[in-house]
């Protein structure tokens, strides 16, 4: 029940600032909203490989393909599907898109980094994701490592990160948003 | 590491992220059944609804659909890249700022996706964040908090659009909207008076023709919404088609109070011939067609529609009327919808979680209490519906008692609702007699 009344393009219509608005609606039903905002999940899973220069932590990102099509174009020829042929073929503009919105740091006199790793995709209930696994490595390890993740927040403040932590038998969980986008994680 | 996080369809969306993990293995046997069940489903499924259970993998056929997303040639979409370039050609300008708003908004409600009410948020945020906003942007932010039922704030926002432009005749329409959703009818009567003062009678008119249908006028209602629908091909200058389809629809739900269901019908199907599209009108079909007992006709007609939530719902609803071997998935990846809009901590969405507990979990008691929650904010016929409902179910007559006297109070038509309001009073009246 809720529509918008444009406004009238200069010299259209009925005269007067007080009409100055034509009429061009557009739906009616405040009520029955539709839902799916955006979302992505990372999966961190701590490893403390550390001590020989291995992954401290190995994580899991899921990115609705549909949000990386809104700000990388996948859709090659705009027909409005998107094939296996095109999301491979943007793998790199995905990853680089995407690691340029999550920075991994130790502190100093750790030099950590993420490396990328294998893409896939995984069926979601609400759509495809792009999967992205990468590696977190440290030149030493240190005590607390933090993400600081910002994927999207520019251009959707809706949208949000679920973060699962598996270390060892215990896990826990966090949402971030563009208000908190820190993740800690203790080593 | 490669879970799903997502709730098993028999439990009430309400598990945290590390439960629905613990669920994966309930899930996977779910799923499996779906699937053993599934030879002979007959319409064509959608790419992101074929297997939703499994672990990431890598597709072996390049060809395959993964997801499908909006066409460049959408017309929709093709607005949203002009408007888009020519923001990004002057990004300082407000005008330009709320076009592309405009855009993102629109498009977003016409599919059914909130995404575009974040991107329209990001666009218009500089100015809502400055220190004097402008009326303009201070209204889209209420329309996006509206879209996402955050009713309060938005009602706030409103209420300082009108403070900055006391005739923004949009702002008043808008809270109109909001007052007759939210039960308001007074409130509602004043917003539009100063909308037909604003913006012409022919929106003053559609409101309070609108405002009717609540208020057990729903035949004048139909009779007004006809007459100025008949008539806006030379009436509304600009773009009558807009406004024909929304006096389409109110026309089709105002014969829906009563009961006038070939009227209402057809309704719903000029006001699609308009608008094929529509997110809004094809939930409203489809709701009518699954009263009606027509649940086939719901498959085709939201089939390629279910990245929408609420059109998901109404498909699970017809493959549970069908008994399709396919219901079960379909319920469990709408309780999975659920449940990721719960982990994000997002808006109460109750009308379809009540309607869902209700009507495929079988679970009257939890329908019941999203259904009461849910009607604090919302007070539309569907809403009070479902409270009543819930309340007959849950064998709970006394919970609906405040929607039993709205009912009364504003004298609300509908066959259904007319039917429950009536076993529901009978029930409050024998309990009572037996009473000491």
């Amino acid at each position: 029940m809720s529509w918008r009344i444009r406004e009238r393009a200069p010299g259209q219509g009925r005269g007067g600032a007080a009409g100055a608005f034509a009429a061009v609606c557009l739906c009616w039903s405040a009520g029955a909203a539709a839902h799916s905002a955006s979302d992505a999940y990372l999966d961190l899973t701590v490893t403390r490989g550390g001590e020989q220069g291995g992954s401290l932590v190995h994580g899991q990102w899921d990115i609705a393909l549909r949000d990386l099509d809104f700000v990388l174009d996948l859709d090659d020829d705009g027909d409005g599907r998107l094939t296996w042929r095109e999301v491979r073929r943007h793998r790199e503009d995905i990853a680089r898109y995407a690691f340029a919105h999550l920075a991994v740091a130790g502190g100093p006199e750790h030099s950590c980094s993420l490396k990328p790793g294998i893409q896939e995709i995984d069926a979601h209930a609400d759509g495809a994701y792009a999967v992205l696994f990468f590696d977190v490595h440290c030149k030493r390890a240190p005590q607390r490592l933090s993400l600081d993740y910002g994927l999207f927040f520019g251009i959707d403040p809706s949208h949000r990160a679920i973060v699962v932590l598996h270390d060892g038998e215990e896990t826990s969980t966090a949402l971030l948003s563009p208000q908190n986008g820190r993740i800690e994680v203790p080593l | 590491m490669t879970h799903r996080r997502a709730a098993n369809s028999s439990h009430a969306p309400s598990c945290g992220a590390v439960r629905a993990a613990a669920l994966l293995t309930v899930a996977l046997v779910v799923a499996a059944a779906g699937a053993a069940g599934r030879a002979g489903a007959e319409d064509a499924q959608p790419a992101a609804l074929d297997a939703p259970y499994r672990a990431p993998y890598l597709p072996t056929d390049d060809a395959v659909d993964l997801q499908d997303v909006p066409s460049r040639r959408d017309p929709g979409v093709m607005e949203m890249l002009r408007s888009r370039k020519a923001l990004e050609s002057s990004p300082r300008d407000l005008s330009a700022a709320l076009r592309l708003a405009d855009a993102y908004i629109d498009f977003g409600r016409e599919v059914g996706d909130a995404h575009y009410a974040g991107y329209a948020e990001a666009v218009i945020a500089p100015w809502v964040g400055s220190s004097q906003p402008p009326a303009g942007a201070l209204l889209r932010q209420a329309t996006i908090l509206q879209y996402r039922h955050e009713f309060a704030p938005a009602r706030a926002l409103l209420r300082r659009t009108l403070g900055l432009d006391r005739g923004n005749a949009q702002a008043w329409l808008d809270l109109a909207t909001l007052d007759m959703v939210q039960g308001d009818y007074a409130a509602a009567g004043r917003d539009c008076v100063e909308v037909s003062a604003g913006a012409g009678v022919e929106w003053g008119v559609a409101c309070s023709a609108s405002l009717r249908s609540y208020r057990g006028q729903a035949r004048q209602s139909l009779a007004l919404l006809d007459q100025i629908e008949s008539g806006a091909e030379y009436r509304v200058a600009g773009g009558p088609a807009g406004y024909r389809i929304w006096t389409l629809g109110l026309g089709a739900e105002a014969a829906e109070r009563i009961g006038a269901w070939s009227i209402a019908e057809d309704h719903y199907r000029r006001a699609l011939a308009l608008k094929p599209e529509d997110n809004f009108l094809l939930v409203g079909y489809a709701d009518f067609l699954l009263d009606r007992g027509r649940p086939r006709e719901v498959l085709t007609l939201l089939g390629a529609h279910s990245q929408s939530d609420t059109a998901f719902l109404r498909l699970a609803l017809a493959k549970a009327a069908l008994h399709d071997p396919d219901a079960s998935r379909y319920a469990w990846i709408m309780a999975a919808r659920f449940e990721a809009l719960r982990q994000r901590g997002s808006d109460f969405f109750g009308r379809e979680q009540a309607r869902f507990a209700l009507e495929l979990q079988h679970d009257p008691a939890t329908a019941l209490e999203l259904a009461r929650q849910n009607w604090t904010q919302q007070r539309e016929p569907w809403d009070t519906r479902l409270l009543l409902a819930a309340a007959l179910a849950a064998e709970r007559p006394r919970a609906a008692a405040e929607a039993l006297a709205f009912v009364q109070t504003n004298h609300l038509e509908d066959p259904v609702i007319g039917g429950l309001a009536e076993e529901l009073r009978t029930r409050i009246e024998s309990s009572a007699a037996v009473l000491p």
